[in-house]
C-alpha cells in the first residue's frame, strides 16, 4: 500500500505517523472525515520507531515484540501460568525429598489422581519450568522493545516542538477555547505567558502563537519504570548463575559440625533449645498442650583456612561468626545467610563414658570415653590398655548371624574392646559393650560376652558399664543430642539488584502517577484566537489552569465550558 | 539515530537470545545428576585405608571398576568376595578395582575388610560428598569405566555374581 507521508507544511513524516511531527495536522484518512472529533494524542501522534512499509524477517520479530497488545497477552498468560503454580505445594518447599519418584509419590498420596496429573505436567515445578522462564524472557524482550520503539520518537517529538500548530490540531484538543482579542495581540499573549509562568509553565512565544508546557518529565515515568522492571527481571534470571544463588537445607544434631556444601564454610550446632509456653500463658482451650514459644540454634560459623581439600587431614577451621539463630534472626556472614527452618526431636548419641570394673570386687578401675563418631582406637585406663577392635554404630545380625551395622547412624552402638595389662592372659580380654541402656541391647551384650568367654577370649574378669547412669533424674556419663536443627542456607547475590530495580521502578511509577504533562497552544488568525490544551491525565486541572490564566488576562470563562471531549468518552 | 537502527535491533535481539537462551537452557537441563553410559565420572580425591591419597586420575588409562559400598548394606557385603576374586583374576591384565566406602567409621570398615580379605584399594568418602557427586540412589552401585575414562555401564543395586562381573570386565578389556 502506498501512503503519502508528506504533510502540507512540507514535513516528511515516517510511515505510521498520525499527526504531522511538525505542524500537528492529522494525517490519517479516518481522522480527516470528522473534523470536530478530539484527536488521539497518544505518543504525540508520532510513528512507532520501527514501523516499515516492507518489513524484513528481523523487523517482523521486532514488530511482534513492539506491540502492546502482544505484551498484554504475554502478561495475561504469565499470570495464568503463575496461578497454576499455586494450586499445590511446589517441589522446592519439600525439603526432605530429592528424587523424582519421591515427589511423584508425595503428590499421589496428598492429592490423588489430580496430584499425579499435576506432577506429570511439571506444574509442581512451575516457576523453574522452561515455559515459565520463556514467558518471563518474552515479557522482558517486549518491555525493552516496546519502550525503545516509543520513547525515542516521543523524545524527538517533544524536544523539537513547533510553537505554531495547525489550526485543526488546536481545535481538536480535549481542552479548547475560541474567541477574539481586541487590541494588541502580542501584548496580550505576553501577559498570558506571564500568568502561565506563575503556574510553573515554561512559555515559548513567537509572532501570533504561544506554547506553554509543564511537567514534561512525567512522560518519562513509564519508561523509567520499565528500566526498573528490566533490571528486576534480569536479576531474577541472574539467580540461575550458580555462584549467585544457593538455597539448601542442613540437618545438624547438637554438637555436630558440617561443611556447607560447595563452600569453604562449616557450621556447628553448639546447642539447641526449645521453650514451651506455660499453662498460664495459654488460652483455655490450649492448656496442657505443648505450644512452642521459642526455638533457637546456637551456631558457630567457621571458615576453613588450611588442609581444606586434603583427605588425609582434618580441615583447620577458624571461627568467623557466632550467632543464636532464631526464626527471623539469621546468621549472616558475607552474603551467606543461615535461617532457622525447623527442628526435630530425635535422640542421637554423641558419646558415653563407661567405667572398667573389676567384676569380683565391683570396684571401678577408671573411666574412658567412647565417641560415636570416629571413636579413639587406643585408650588407657589405669594400668590397662584398651584397644577398640570393632565398632557397630547400629548393631544387628546379618542373615549368617554375623554382627553388622544396620545403618550409618549410632542408633544402637556396640563397641568391641580388647583389654591388655598386668596379671591377665597374654592375648588380653575381649568384651563387647553396648552403649544403649535398653533391655534388648543389654541382653545381646550378655549373650555375646558369654560366647566370648566360652571361646576363651575373656575370663569375665572385667565388666564395662556406666556408673551412676542417672543422677538427679538426669542421664549421667552419657552425652546425647535431643534435637536436630534444620537450617536453611541461602546465598542470594541477586537481591541488591532486585531491590535496585524495584526502587527505579517505583521512582518511574511516582513520576508518572503524581505529575501530569500539560501543554497549551495558542494561535491568532486575524483577530480570532484559538486555544487548545492537552494533558495526559487530570484534564480538570488543565481546564482550571487555562480558565485561571484567561481570567487574569480579561477573558472570563467557566472551566467546564472548555471541555471539548464528547459525552461518548 | 536512523543509521544505527538496524545494528541496535540486532544487538538487542542477540542479547535477548543469549540471556534468554541461557535462562531457558538452565531450566531445561538443571536436573539432578544421573550418570549413565558415555558420561565422564566426576573426579574425587579421597583417603584410602592404606593412608594414601587416591584420585580418579590415578586410574586413567586402565579399565576401572568403581564400587560404592557400605558394611550396613547386605548385598554390598555379599558381593565383596566375588569382586575380590575377579580382581585377583584380572589385575595381571591391568584391571583396577576401587571400593569407595559410604562415609562410615574407619574402624568399622577396616574390621570388615580384614574379615573378607579384600586387597584392592578401599577409599573413605566423607559426609557423603562423593556419593552425592555420583548421584547414588541405591547401594551398592558399581561403575565400569573404560581406559579412556568413560562410563561403560552402571550397575545399580543387586548382587553381582562372579560371572556377571567377568562378562563386564571382558567388555571393558575389549574397549
Amino acid at each position: 500500500m502506498f501512503q503519502n507521508t508528506k504533510c502540507e507544511c512540507g514535513h516528511q513524516n515516517p510511515v505510521g505517523t498520525v499527526l504531522c511531527e511538525s505542524c500537528g495536522k492529522p494525517l490519517l484518512e479516518e481522522l480527516l472525515t470528522d473534523e470536530s472529533a478530539p484527536l488521539e494524542m497518544r505518543y504525540d501522534g508520532v510513528a512507532r520507531r520501527s514501523q516499515k512499509a516492507n518489513p524484513h524477517i528481523v523487523d517482523r520479530i521486532w514488530n511482534f515484540f513492539s506491540s502492546v497488545k502482544i505484551a498484554v497477552y504475554l502478561i495475561a498468560i504469565t499470570l495464568v501460568g503463575a496461578c497454576l503454580g499455586t494450586i499445590f505445594q511446589q517441589e522446592n518447599t519439600l525439603i526432605n525429598m530429592t528424587e523424582r519418584s519421591e515427589f511423584a509419590a508425595f503428590y499421589k498420596e496428598q492429592h490423588g489422581t489430580f496430584g499425579v496429573i499435576y506432577h506429570a505436567l511439571g506444574l509442581s515445578r512451575t516457576y523453574e519450568s522452561w515455559w515459565f522462564v520463556l514467558l518471563l524472557v518474552m515479557i522482558g524482550t517486549s518491555l525493552v522493545i516496546c519502550s525503545l520503539d516509543r520513547v525515542l520518537p516521543l523524545y524527538r517529538a517533544l524536544s523539537k516542538q513547533q510553537i505554531r500548530k495547525h489550526l485543526q490540531f488546536i481545535t481538536r484538543q480535549q481542552v479548547v477555547y475560541n474567541g477574539t482579542v481586541e487590541g494588541d495581540q502580542e501584548a496580550w499573549l505576553t501577559e498570558l505567558g506571564k500568568q502561565l509562568k506563575r503556574k510553573h509553565y515554561r512559555v515559548y512565544q513567537e509572532k501570533g502563537a504561544l506554547l506553554a508546557e509543564k511537567n514534561r518529565f512525567s512522560r518519562w515515568g513509564p519508561y523509567i519504570n520499565h528500566i526498573g522492571l528490566i533490571i528486576f527481571l534480569l536479576a531474577v534470571l541472574g539467580r540461575s548463575i550458580p555462584a549467585w544463588h544457593m538455597d539448601k537445607y542442613l540437618t545438624l544434631y547438637e554438637g555436630e559440625t558440617r561443611q556447607i556444601p560447595d563452600t569453604n564454610y562449616y557450621v556447628k550446632n553448639e546447642n539447641f533449645t526449645v521453650d514451651y509456653y506455660t499453662d498460664d500463658e495459654l488460652a483455655n482451650n490450649q492448656k496442657g498442650t505443648k505450644v512452642v514459644k521459642l526455638y533457637e540454634t546456637e551456631a558457630r560459623l567457621y571458615e576453613c583456612t588450611d588442609a581444606c581439600d586434603d583427605p588425609m587431614k582434618e580441615p583447620v577451621l577458624t571461627e568467623v561468626k557466632h550467632h543464636n539463630i532464631r526464626v527471623n534472626s539469621a546468621l549472616s556472614y558475607k552474603g551467606l545467610k543461615l535461617y532457622q527452618n525447623s527442628y526435630q526431636e530425635r535422640v542421637r548419641f554423641i558419646s558415653v563414658k563407661p567405667s572398667l570394673i573389676n567384676s569380683a570386687t565391683g570396684k571401678s578401675l577408671g573411666t574412658f570415653e567412647l565417641s560415636m563418631d570416629h571413636p579413639a582406637e587406643k585408650l588407657e585406663v589405669g594400668s590397662y590398655k584398651l584397644t577398640l577392635s570393632d565398632y557397630y554404630p547400629d548393631f544387628s545380625l546379618d542373615d549368617k548371624s554375623q554382627p553388622m551395622t544396620k545403618t550409618r547412624e549410632p542408633n544402637n552402638p556396640a563397641f568391641v574392646i580388647r583389654v591388655n595389662g598386668p596379671n591377665i592372659q597374654a592375648a588380653g580380654e575381649l568384651y563387647i559393650y553396648f552403649a544403649m541402656p535398653s533391655e534388648k541391647s543389654k541382653y545381646y551384650e550378655k549373650i555375646i560376652n558369654e560366647s566370648f568367654k566360652q571361646r576363651g577370649d575373656n575370663t569375665g574378669l572385667f565388666t564395662i558399664k556406666v556408673e551412676n547412669p542417672i543422677v538427679d533424674g538426669k542421664m549421667n556419663n552419657i552425652t546425647y543430642s535431643e534435637y536436630s536443627t534444620y537450617l536453611n542456607i541461602r546465598v542470594d547475590k541477586a537481591m541488591p539488584y532486585i531491590w535496585f530495580g524495584a526502587a527505579i521502578s517505583m521512582i518511574g511509577l511516582i513520576m508518572g502517577f503524581y505529575w501530569q504533562h500539560r501543554r497549551i497552544w495558542l494561535r491568532f488568525d486575524d483577530h480570532s484566537l484559538s486555544l487548545g490544551g492537552h494533558t495526559n491525565k487530570n484534564s480538570f486541572g488543565l481546564r482550571a489552569d487555562v480558565a485561571w490564566a484567561l481570567g487574569k488576562t480579561g477573558i472570563e470563562v467557566e472551566p467546564k465550558s472548555l471541555d471539548n471531549r464528547r459525552n461518548v468518552r | 539515530m536512523g543509521r544505527y537502527r538496524k545494528s541496535i535491533q540486532y544487538i538487542i535481539l542477540a542479547a535477548v537470545l543469549l540471556v534468554g537462551g541461557y535462562a531457558i537452557a538452565n531450566s531445561l537441563f538443571s536436573k539432578s545428576v544421573v550418570l549413565t553410559k558415555g558420561d565422564k565420572p566426576p573426579s574425587f580425591r579421597l583417603a584410602g585405608l592404606d593412608n594414601e591419597v587416591h584420585e580418579l586420575q590415578d586410574y586413567e588409562g586402565k579399565p576401572l571398576i568403581l564400587n560404592f559400598w557400605g558394611t550396613f548394606c547386605p548385598p554390598c557385603r555379599d558381593e565383596m568376595p566375588a569382586l575380590q576374586k575377579q580382581y585377583d583374576k584380572w589385575k595381571g591384565e591391568g584391571l583396577e578395582l576401587v571400593g569407595i566406602n559410604l562415609s562410615e567409621d574407619k574402624l568399622t570398615v577396616e574390621s570388615f575388610i580384614r574379615q573378607v580379605g579384600v586387597s584392592f584399594p578401599i577409599l573413605m568418602d566423607k559426609d557423603k560428598k562423593t556419593e552425592k557427586k555420583y548421584g547414588l540412589k541405591q547401594y551398592p552401585t558399581t561403575f565400569f569405566i573404560t581406559p579412556k575414562g568413560v562410563i561403560q555401564e552402571v550397575v545399580i543395586g543387586g548382587l553381582l555374581s562372579e560371572e556377571e562381573i567377568e562378562v563386564r570386565v571382558q567388555r571393558l578389556m575389549k574397549s
